[in-house]
């Protein structure tokens, strides 16, 4: 509180300093952040501006380029293992960037393949006429296109919301196993040819 | 008699010849190098229950050099592509990476492009009706499982260009449960110049394939799976930390050839859990409280299956 009670008191010094109305002070100035100063400058010069259109100055092509240096690159290869080895500008130029992918679907995308194997509940009753099919525990997921509506929490007991956060815990872990399995399905048929091939050499030996 | 017994024998030789011969596998195969040598452009559907996913596939066949784009459609997408013996997979939120490989893991089984002959052993080749499919003459091919534990796969070719126009895994009360069908297939004589393009980018360099080091890793000792369905062998295992949670589980892939089964042991999630399976499609999810530990199976076989695998995974000591 104190604190915040004396910078405002400097600060209204400072303001009065740019507006001509105190006397300029070097102590006074070096005791400022220059940020602050600058900061009040840009006012000052705004509010004279009405008068005089032209002497507005503000620079953010430093900003824009520290931005655009920190902005995330899509499908970008080179940046990984690539970019440690030294790489040829004419193989750079080369980059495959018809598939760019912008982050926002991405995720949309993860969270709509978690979705549709998303567990609303267990139904242990006997499913059709099929003698198999009854022994097996049937957990229910949710249609991917209609989501069931969001449960308001508050408003749930507590042992419920509990079974609930269970529930998203398993929910996730099934996602995430769907999506491992996909992607050590694609590599399966890689390894089966290596896996025969190794079968043949041995048999040759 | 030395003539009897020379029309006998001929008689005799003439069946296991005719035996030889499958039609149906016949097809499949004529589908296999039409895939591999025209230049096509083809849209399709993939439909499981109450879900629809849309596809784009193009192939060339430049000299001796295949090009081939399966791209998802929908949300984020998915994109595949495939230059000779190369594919490189694009996907939502992932860095891009590539495997060596010869044809592309969609949603095609890949055994399919390549000799169906090994699954003889495990599947019946049988020769369907004929029916018209995407607006052409098709003839059908079921590859039927010779035991309840798999699905069967059945599939429409058509009969001008022996490419593929319709597939569908079914089950043993003859339902479909995941379907695939073309919209659209246009065959030309040159290939799409967007493939000719790709030809001239460079793609990441293929992961190295270190499975059969993986093997005989700890990871095959710690566990018994004491049950599999007929045919299926392991391909890999190993202990890894999975992408979207970062839970530590231990893996292992199988394989019959036709589809792959991941098993995961992980350790067991606090509380009263769930066990019971899911289906998207063909795709089953069982997951199975093991008290100590949980086991989940996915693949594309009957939930049975899946629970049978499930329950016979014991800690080996």
């Amino acid at each position: 509180m104190i604190k915040a009670h004396v910078n405002r008191l400097d600060d209204e010094s400072l303001s009065a300093l740019l507006d001509g109305e105190q006397q300029l002070a070097d102590a006074k100035i070096a005791e400022q952040d220059v940020a602050t100063f600058g900061r009040y400058a840009l006012i000052g010069d705004a509010m004279r501006a009405q008068k005089d259109h032209s002497d507005i100055h503000i620079d953010i092509s430093k900003r824009v380029a520290l931005a655009l240096e920190s902005e995330p690159v899509y499908a970008d290869f080179s940046q990984s293992k690539a970019q440690s080895a030294p790489q040829s500008d004419t193989i750079n130029d080369n980059k495959v960037v018809v598939f760019n992918w912008r982050k926002p679907v991405a995720q949309l995308a993860i969270a709509a393949s978690v979705a549709m194997f998303a567990i609303v509940g267990v139904n242990m009753l006997p499913q059709g006429d099929g003698a198999q099919q009854s022994e097996i525990p049937l957990l229910q997921t949710t249609p991917f296109t209609g989501i069931a509506s969001p449960v308001s929490y508050s408003s749930e007991p507590a042992l419920k919301n509990a079974e609930n956060g269970l529930r998203e815990l398993q929910q996730q872990r099934i996602g995430a196993l769907v999506l491992e399995h996909q992607r050590q399905a694609r590599v399966a048929h890689s390894l089966e040819a290596a896996q025969t091939d190794a079968k043949k050499t041995e048999e040759k030996n | 008699m030395k003539v009897i017994t020379f029309i006998l024998s001929l008689a005799i030789s003439f069946n296991t010849f005719a035996s030889d011969t499958n039609p149906a596998k016949d097809l499949l195969l004529k589908m296999a190098n039409a895939v591999h040598t025209r230049n096509f452009d083809a849209s399709f559907v993939v439909v499981k229950g109450k879900t629809m996913e849309p596809y784009r596939w193009v192939h060339a066949k430049q000299g001796d050099i295949e090009i081939e784009h399966l791209s998802l459609l929908n949300g984020a997408g998915l994109e595949m592509v495939r230059v000779d013996n190369q594919v490189t997979y694009f996907e939502p939120q992932s860095e891009p990476y590539s495997l060596t490989t010869d044809s592309i893991a969609g949603p095609i089984p890949e055994v399919l492009f390549k000799n169906v002959e090994r699954l003889s052993n495990h599947y019946d080749f049988v020769l369907g009706g004929k029916g018209r499919i995407s607006g052409r003459a098709a003839q059908l091919v079921r590859i039927e499982s010779k035991d309840e534990d798999k699905y069967n796969y059945w599939i429409w070719l058509d009969m001008e260009s022996s490419l593929l126009l319709k597939a569908a895994y079914v089950n043993h009360q003859g339902e479909a449960l995941e379907q695939l069908q073309l919209t659209h297939i246009s065959v030309t004589e040159q290939p799409a110049s967007m493939l000719l393009e790709i030809l001239n980018r460079n793609f990441p360099t293929p992961l190295p394939n270190n499975s059969l080091e993986t093997l005989s890793s700890n990871t095959a000792k710690t566990w018994k799976i004491d049950w599999l369905p007929a045919g299926f062998e392991l391909l890999k295992s190993d202990r890894h930390k999975l992408d979207l949670n970062n839970e530590l589980t231990d893996y292992y892939l199988f394989s019959d050839g036709f589809v792959e089964v991941s098993v995961f042991i992980q350790r067991p999630l606090p509380g009263k859990r769930l066990s019971g399976s899911l289906t998207s499609g063909a795709t089953t999810v069982y997951v199975h409280n093991g008290g100590n530990f949980d086991v989940s199976v996915v693949g594309n076989i009957p939930s049975l299956a899946a629970k049978k695998i499930a329950e016979s995974v014991i800690r080996a000591l």
